[in-house]
């Protein structure tokens, strides 16, 4: 696998890790719908996972970068498998939405596993280790534009947080956003 | 205060653009130890399963 190749594979992952935090952010503001604590907490993963991809892009790949991004995911995993049991028994109850039949907590779990996945694959092509460093000092176009958008959307959900939350820990089950009250 | 970990991904982000890339995932190992402890303190009910 040739760096260019990896630089747009790991630039289209930062890309899908960015449309999940998107959807995330439509749903909260379009349906009204705020962020529950442990979703907030995934919604950091999906960033710290995102992070290893970035790093790929900017430094060129390293199997370390790629550790970041598993490590990321398994955290994110984890805190949605823990919401997944919280509900997983019928009459629990849920929270938020359903897409698909699945609510958010379960996708994420899944997308987390993907993720994991994934990053597993691309550490499978040991050619992508060599030279990639000298060619992802200057960020082409696409590389440019994934590592903005994410950037974007990690400072975008640290203010959203904020907003809701305030300095302390957020409600278990939030209806509005502490700040602007 | 749950807002820290996002704040510590863009501040890491920002230091991997300028290049300094130990320092970036300094802040990215603060920011993931920092999601963990959050995750302590809300993870502190007994789930009804039993595994």
């Amino acid at each position: 696998m040739t760096p260019a190749l990896t630089g747009r594979l790991n630039a289209l992952g930062l890309f899908a890790i960015s449309a999940v935090l998107l959807f995330a952010f439509a749903d909260q503001f379009i349906r009204n719908d705020p962020p529950c604590p442990l979703c907030i907490l995934q919604r950091a993963a999906f960033v710290l996972a995102g992070f290893g991809l970035a790093l790929n892009l900017r430094f060129g790949p390293r199997a370390s970068h790629y550790a970041v991004t598993i490590i990321g995911a398994l955290a994110g995993a984890t805190i949605a498998g823990r919401q997944v049991l919280i509900h997983i028994v019928p009459g629990t109850g849920s929270y938020g939405s359903a897409l698909f039949g699945l609510h958010f907590y379960s996708w994420a779990f899944i997308i987390f596993a993907l993720i994991v996945l994934g990053t597993a694959v691309m550490l499978l092509f040991d050619g992508q280790f060599s030279g990639g460093e000298a060619a992802a000092r200057r960020l082409p176009g696409l590389s440019l534009a994934a590592f903005a958008l994410f950037t974007l959307l990690a400072f975008g959900n640290g203010v959203s947080t904020v907003l809701e939350c305030a300095g302390g820990l957020c409600p278990d089950n939030p209806t509005g956003y502490l700040l602007l009250r | 205060m749950m807002s820290i970990p996002f704040f510590f991904v863009v501040a890491a982000l920002a230091a991997a653009w300028s290049g300094y890339r130990q320092a970036s995932v300094a802040l990215c190992a603060a920011g993931l130890l920092t999601l963990l402890v959050l995750f302590r303190l809300h993870a502190t009910d007994m789930l009804g399963v039993a595994l």
